[in-house]
């Protein structure tokens, strides 16, 4: 498995002399098994366009593109790019789209299509010239062949968001993003108006076996890709509830269920180069030589081998 | 009207099944506020069995079935988030208009949803009576809440033809469902499996709704669920806690009863004792609905 990032801000492209070292497009990852010739994308934020480029400039020369897409949320940052995917233009490319979908109900063909609509865009979905097919996902197992497993995982966020762990050849790459750890949300105050102590019971149960869930669903990976939208202190102060995690959370979730390298994702649109760079060296004393985790901040254009 | 036609017409509107009237209001004052209180917001959703089967179907669906255990509304707000859950039951609540009064034309619809909600309750202690494991005792009140949710769509959409239904067991005594099978081809039991599949309710709460009349020739594994509500059923009427259209009720299947008494020790007379509370809960409801909070 090779993995490319092609986009690893959150919220919004954020081009800028403050994001020239990171960068400043939205998620997107190109996994490829080059020897199964499989094409994976995760998310189709804007920088799923870079990637759609080199497709249609170096791939498309030995055949018609096939790939499929796992989209993690519907959550614009998360799907912004396709309509700019340059292949979903080509008579005979071939896209399996998959993803979960909202509380509306509405299919996932739906919901993308909707881009793809002349308040918004200059092409109707239906005049596409590839193949596209979606499939909805909730929590499960797939075999996707050649050897190939996913398995999903719903993550906290204000919105139905899938977590992915791909397993092929004994390797495991894990996503979870975009979420934050579950917690507790009823009174816990015994003096509240409200405060009944078989919810808060409840309440905690649910918690913390949610965030077991979690890290079972990340035990032993490779390499897990996780939110850290936030500092701590951020997080804190005032963007609980809001569905990002922050760096220190990231790293000891990993930690926790034996993970080998972390890779820490979907930086806030504000936070600069230097402040990563920063926070990269703090997340790596935080560890220092105590366990045996590796951790990486996500750079556009970055590529790991598994 | 075939019957095929009418299960079609029934189908279409099970899709879109409205919210409970008189729940509305409060839902969207609930739901209007930016700092709504995760307790508000499962009580106001426990009150309307639709509400309440929507969360389930969502909590079912998103996890497919892995995990076997009746999911409780507390535990759906934690896994899914406030937002989902608040987007979701608003959404029930705006997108569906004709949820309205008028379409209780033949069932009274603030008697019905006492009826429901009583239902709940009763089945609720009577599981809490029988020591029943407490993580549980959600799953028999909703089982209980929506045991008869089958009637709102026959209610609905053949209010005339309902509303001869309740006139009929004055004038040949027989149970409300046997007059529905007679004269619609299909009984509120039969409407209620197609909302469970649905809603992709679990089969502790599918098979209370499915074999609630029918116990005898229940072959699932469900028994403790599906007696219990039988009895609170039963209960509901006897005390006239609401009324859901059935003017007569069929006695407790008694190998049912005889398993609730088994299984620990109760026995139907305890069931007296709760009348106070029960009336008591469904009081609380009402002041919450109905009073701004």
């Amino acid at each position: 498995m090779k993995l490319r990032f092609w986009g690893v801000r959150g919220s919004i492209a954020y081009p800028g002399p403050n994001t020239v070292e990171f960068g400043g497009n939205t998620p997107c990852l190109e996994l490829r098994f080059s020897e199964k010739n499989r094409l994976i994308i995760i998310d189709a934020g804007t920088g799923i366009h870079p990637l759609g480029n080199r497709l249609v400039s170096e791939d498309i020369k030995d055949g018609p593109i096939a790939a499929e897409i796992f989209i993690t949320h519907t959550h614009w940052d998360h799907i912004i790019g396709f309509p700019f995917f340059r292949p979903i233009y080509i008579p005979g490319t071939k896209l399996n789209v998959y993803g979960p979908i909202t509380f509306e109900d509405d299919s996932l063909e739906k919901i993308i299509g909707d881009l793809l609509r002349y308040r918004y865009f200059p092409v109707l979905h239906g005049e596409l010239r590839a193949n596209i097919k979606y499939f909805q996902l909730g929590e499960c197992k797939m075999d996707l062949g050649d050897g190939i497993i996913l398995k999903t995982k719903y993550l906290n966020h204000p919105l139905l968001c899938l977590g992915y762990r791909f397993e092929f050849d004994g390797k495991v790459l894990c996503t979870a993003y975009d979420t934050e750890p579950f917690k507790n949300i009823f009174s816990t105050d015994e003096k509240a108006p409200d405060f009944d102590p078989v919810v808060r019971a409840e309440g905690e149960e649910a918690a913390r076996k949610e965030n077991e869930k979690l890290l079972d669903f990340y035990r032993d990976a490779d390499i897990l890709i996780h939110d850290c939208q936030y500092t701590r202190e951020e997080y804190i102060s005032s963007k609980i509830g809001w569905g990002h995690s922050f760096f220190e959370h990231a790293i000891d979730s990993a930690h926790a269920a034996n993970v080998k390298k972390v890779v820490l994702f979907h930086h806030d649109p504000l936070r600069t180069d230097k402040e990563l760079m920063a926070l990269e060296k703090y997340c790596r004393e935080l560890v220092n030589n105590r366990w045996d985790l590796k951790i990486v901040v996500a750079k556009e254009g970055m590529e790991i081998e598994l | 009207m075939e019957y095929h036609h009418r299960l079609t017409i029934l189908e279409h509107y099970i899709r879109e099944l409205p919210p409970f009237p008189s729940t509305i209001d409060k839902v969207m004052e609930i739901c209007a506020e930016s700092n709504t209180s995760p307790i508000d917001l499962t009580k106001v959703i426990s009150l309307d069995p639709v509400l309440t089967g929507k969360i389930m179907q969502l909590v079912n669906s998103a996890y497919f079935g892995l995990s076997r255990e009746i999911i409780s509304l507390v535990r759906a707000v934690i896994m899914l988030g406030m937002n989902t859950v608040k987007n979701l039951v608003l959404g029930a609540t705006v997108l569906n208009t004709f949820g309205k009064r008028q379409n209780f034309r033949a069932l009274n619809m603030d008697m019905f949803w006492e009826h429901s909600l009583g239902v709940g309750v009763i089945a609720k202690l009577i599981a809490k009576k029988r020591n029943i494991d407490k993580r549980l005792l959600e799953g028999y009140f909703i089982a209980g809440l929506l045991h008869d949710i089958g009637k709102i769509p026959l209610n609905s959409k053949f209010s005339n033809e309902y509303m001869n239904i309740l006139d009929i067991p004055g004038k040949k005594p027989q149970p409300l469902f046997i007059s529905e099978k007679r004269l619609l081809g299909v009984d509120h039991t039969h409407v209620g499996n197609l909302i469970a599949k649905k809603w992709k309710l679990g089969e502790e709460i599918s098979d209370a709704i499915t074999f609630h009349h029918a116990p005898e020739t229940y072959q699932g594994f469900q028994n403790d669920i599906l007696f219990t509500v039988i009895l609170s059923d039963y209960y509901a009427n006897s005390a006239q806690i609401g009324f859901s259209g059935n003017h007569h009720m069929e006695n407790v299947w008694p190998e049912a009863l005889q398993y609730l008494a088994d299984n620990a020790d109760f026995s139907f007379y305890d069931i007296d004792a709760f009348n106070g509370e029960v009336e008591q809960e469904i009081e609380k409801a009402q002041i919450f609905l109905k009073v701004a909070g």
